[in-house]
């Protein structure tokens, strides 16, 4: 344990839910600031230094490309999702090793809330780019997210409105948007207003450089109701103006906040999210017009949130991430092939960054992430992990770094010492009994309070079985 | 393979299929519930195999949009050689399948149960809404609940209709990515191989793998629900996988050596034979997505894929014996290819297809379907028109054989179909 004492449980609680992790740093830092300062520093990513993680994102510059450049450096190679891969790797990155970590997370909780597949062949040269406006605003205000979003490029591609006109309007984006995106399903919108939602996204699209672009000639005119707003719509000048009109008006709906709160509850406190904390933090967004951090002060400094230990379990992305943050491993010395098989790894575990098919995103409730072939490769991944398999261009320290100094005396005390470090809680004496017959073989039966010798199949050829066990365990796959 | 006409390179170190696969998947999970739904679905397994009497119904996805016209032939309508020039098949090379149609010789292996009755196809079969994008077509098809906002699929909806099964019940096999018909509420299983499911990644013995199976059950011991509950699925998962032991096929059978799908339904083969409580299977076969070089008769792309299929489905079928009598293989693609070929020797997406259906309850040894026809004023943008909704033939299948009663739960919006006879009563 970095700190030598253990950290005080509610600070723990807010370092596994507002971040990937904890990471031996991480502790030792928010132990340092205490609680509700570590929280004011993530809420102002602005001012974490972050120069680790913008070293290793130097082997990814194609993410900062704009549309045209991509298309321009890829004039050969029109459609390549090399950029895409990038993007995805980068995020892998951004995940384990930035120091920003609630603002990544947050990254992560819009990306899937406005979902853009990738990769994707309809977004191969703007999918990099939507990132860019999702990160601009993650922090920000909703509103404006939406706005810039729902006119991205990508996102007119992936929901079709790209090729929605006047005759003929496709009313995928026009649909998801109230779905999805703002006021949500409950609210009860009409078969009509997802029509008129549709025609007054009609005219905004793509130009032939992959850039947004605006088209009066395929705006649909006349009056428009969805909800409750309208609009007379008159001029096919006008429907640039108007859609943003009402992107605004649906951000600031009531309905809308409820869903923001709603959702960001069920990412951070529990998968039955409290009424009481998503009333106030609908109202909390409301006032705040579409803020994203008052929300968040208010959610992680709640009641509700500090009596929410063991409500939320790591999906197979995180379990990934927060096994090599635990771990303390580091990117690859130079090149990108450690990082690679990561995202293959987490590919194979069924989440992949940005990788969701859907425009819902993925879910984030336990229940959508408990088949046993989920549960098996997160058991296999952490053993390729703390054996480096797979990953063996990852550096960091060795595994027997782990084994504590001095020596614990017995079995039962070095268990216990390696939860500690791993899991920031004791072993129970049942986990303690369990990995103890684990280590029993035919030549020694070993308990808690047999003394531990340099020898003994724990240090040895067994350690990295015991590391994995322990990751393997309940307190590992909460977050 | 060439990719430029999907803009999709290969060079990506990210195969085309993967990117169908996973769009179309849901990953190791079991459900594209929306986060807000709050779902809280309990997840639990019933001991012993619930009462469940029907088919084992074996879902083969042909991703990539399969070429249902180069592999159930219309050789008689005159449209069909005329529009490919190059890569029509010739009928002397056609094994006769009845009226217009003939199969494309690489389905040799499977003429003995053409001709058996136990495998036959339907022809022109289509989505309502015909899209010509994978990523959309895919979706629609295994959600198949079009103009609805489920976002469930159309096995795990047919799943929820009945007694929970055993862990088992659901099975996609040869990939732990699960097809976007599985998604939803009702729990489900994926192994990429029965031999891969294995606890402890550094267990390379039995003993040994006891020995992380123990381990990992006492360190859950007490856990929160949402947490053992899956660890125990997973434990006697792995427990019933590692108690097959090897396998050795039945009646001669000989599965493809180097065959994907030859692997996976040898795996679906041995699971049934196992009683481990399997009802429904999903297989994946990818790499139909032929823009270009398509190949001939005798050799090529299209021939290669489709015998590796047939050798594959006639060893499965064989390798069944008796158990043959109660499986029902069915074929699905997002979309047929486009009647014309293209000047690369190819075709590109079109919407019309074929499916296959393989089982002993199958009225096989025809084409069922009514025949759109091939002439220009037959087409729908150019292709074979889709005369067969594929929910009417996976309807008469899953009532025939599956005991389903209602499809309305399973395909909302659906009107029916009178049935086409295309599988005997079970």
């Amino acid at each position: 344990m970095p700190t030598g004492t253990p950290m005080d449980a509610q600070t723990l609680l807010l370092l596994r839910r507002a971040s990937y992790g904890p990471t031996p740093a991480l502790l030792t830092e928010a132990d340092r600031l205490g609680a509700r300062a570590w929280l004011e520093r993530q809420l102002a990513p602005a001012s974490i230094k972050d120069a680790y993680t913008d070293g290793v994102l130097k082997r990814f510059p194609r993410v900062t490309w704009p549309i045209a450049k991509v298309r321009q450096q890829f004039a050969d190679d029109f459609g390549t999702w090399a950029v895409m891969m990038d993007l995805t790797r980068a995020t892998l990155v951004r995940a384990i090793w930035s120091e920003r970590q609630l603002f990544e997370l947050m990254v992560e909780f819009w990306s899937n809330h406005l979902n853009v597949t990738c990769p994707s062949g309809d977004v191969w040269d703007s999918r990099a780019d939507y990132d860019r406006v999702v990160r601009k605003h993650a922090l920000g205000r909703f509103a404006d997210l939406l706005v810039e979003a729902s006119l991205h490029p990508a996102m007119q591609a992936y929901l079709d409105n790209a090729s929605s006109t006047k005759e003929h309007p496709n009313e995928n984006q026009g649909r998801e948007l109230l779905e999805l995106h703002t006021v949500g399903v409950a609210t009860g919108y009409s078969e009509d207003d997802v029509k008129n939602s549709a025609r007054i996204l009609t005219g905004l699209g793509t130009d032939g450089t992959g850039e947004a672009t605006y088209r009066a000639n395929r705006h649909w005119t006349g009056p428009v109701q969805v909800l409750d707003f309208s609009d007379p719509n008159e001029s096919a000048s006008g429907g640039k103006d108007l859609a943003v009109r009402y992107l605004n008006h649906l951000a600031r709906h009531e309905n809308t906040a409820r869903q923001i709160a709603t959702k960001l509850c069920l990412r951070f406190v529990s998968d039955n999210p409290p009424e009481s904390l998503v009333s106030r933090l609908t109202s909390i967004y409301l006032e705040g017009d579409t803020a994203v951090v008052p929300m968040l002060r208010e959610l992680f400094t709640s009641r509700e949130f500090a009596t929410s230990a063991g409500q939320k379990v790591r999906r197979p992305y995180e379990d990934l991430v927060a096994t090599v943050r635990i771990l303390g491993l580091k990117a690859d010395t130079s090149g990108t092939k450690g990082i690679e098989n990561l995202h293959w790894m987490v590919l194979d575990m069924g989440q992949a960054p940005l990788y969701w098919g859907p425009p819902n995103g993925y879910p984030d409730v336990a229940a959508a992430w408990q088949s046993p072939a989920g549960t098996l490769a997160r058991w296999n991944a952490h053993q390729n992990v703390v054996e480096r398999w797979s990953v063996k261009t990852l550096t960091g320290p060795a595994i027997t770094t782990l084994i504590p100094k001095p020596r614990p005396a017995t079995h039962g005390a070095l268990i216990d010492a390696l939860s500690q470090r791993l899991l920031q809680q004791r072993a129970t004496a049942a986990q303690q009994k369990a990995i103890c017959d684990f280590l029993t073989d035919r030549w020694n039966k070993i308990a808690p309070s047999t003394p531990l010798k340099s020898d003994s199949v724990a240090l040895t050829w067994r350690f990295a079985h015991v590391v994995g066990l322990l990751l393997d365990s309940p307190a590992h796959a909460l977050r | 393979m060439s990719t430029s006409d999907c803009l999709c390179p290969s060079s990506s170190g990210l195969s085309r299929r993967t990117l169908l696969r996973g769009l179309a998947s849901v990953g190791a999970l079991g459900g594209v519930l929306t986060a807000v739904e709050g779902f809280s679905g309990q997840y639990a397994f019933a001991a012993s195999p619930a009462a469940y009497n029907g088919d084992v119904l074996v879902v083969l996805s042909l991703r990539g949009g399969f070429d249902g016209l180069n592999a159930i032939v219309p050789v008689g309508d005159p449209g069909y050689l005329e529009a490919r020039p190059t890569i029509g098949i010739q009928e002397r090379s056609l094994i006769p399948a009845g009226g217009i149609f003939g199969l494309h010789p690489a389905l040799k292996p499977l003429k003995k149960f053409w001709d058996a009755g136990t495998f036959g196809a339907v022809h022109a079969v289509g989505q309502d809404n015909p899209t010509r994008s994978h990523f959309q077509a895919m979706q629609e098809l295994e959600r198949a609940a079009p103009g609805s906002s489920l976002r469930t699929g159309w096995l795990d909806r047919t799943l929820g209709s009945r007694a929970r099964g055993t862990v088992f019940q659901a099975s996609q096999v040869g990939s732990a990515d699960v097809s976007l018909s599985l998604a939803g509420p009702n729990p489900e299983m994926a192994l990429s191989s029965v031999d891969s499911f294995r606890i402890g990644a550094a267990a390379d013995t039995a003993e040994d793998r006891a020995r992380w199976t123990k381990a990992l059950s006492g360190l859950h011991a007490g856990a929160p629900s949402a947490i053992a509950a899956p660890a125990a699925a997973t434990l006697s998962a792995t427990a019933t996988t590692a108690k097959m032991g090897a396998y050795k096929p039945a009646n001669g059978a000989v599965y493809p050596k180097n065959s994907a799908v030859g692997d996976s339904l040898r795996d679906v083969a041995r699971m049934i034979k196992a009683g481990v409580g399997l009802q429904v299977a999903c297989v994946d076969e990818g790499d139909w997505d032929m823009h270009a070089g398509m190949g001939t008769a005798d050799k090529g792309w299209m021939h290669d894929h489709l015998n590796d299929l047939a050798l594959a489905l006639a060893a499965f079928a064989t390798d069944l014996g008796s158990r043959f009598r109660k499986v029902t293989v069915v074929t699905l693609s997002e979309f047929g290819r486009r009647v014309g070929e293209n000047g690369s020797g190819g075709v590109d997406h079109g919407h019309g297809n074929a499916v296959l259906l393989l089982g002993g309850g199958v009225n096989g040894g025809k084409v069922h379907g009514r025949w759109p026809g091939l002439s220009s004023s037959q087409l729908v943008d150019g292709d074979l028109a889709g005369t067969t909704d594929y929910r009417a033939v996976l309807g008469e299948i899953l009532q025939k054989r599956c005991g389903a009663g209602s499809l309305t739960g399973i395909f909302p919006g659906f009107k029916g179909a009178p049935a086409m006879g295309l599988v005997k009563a079970g």
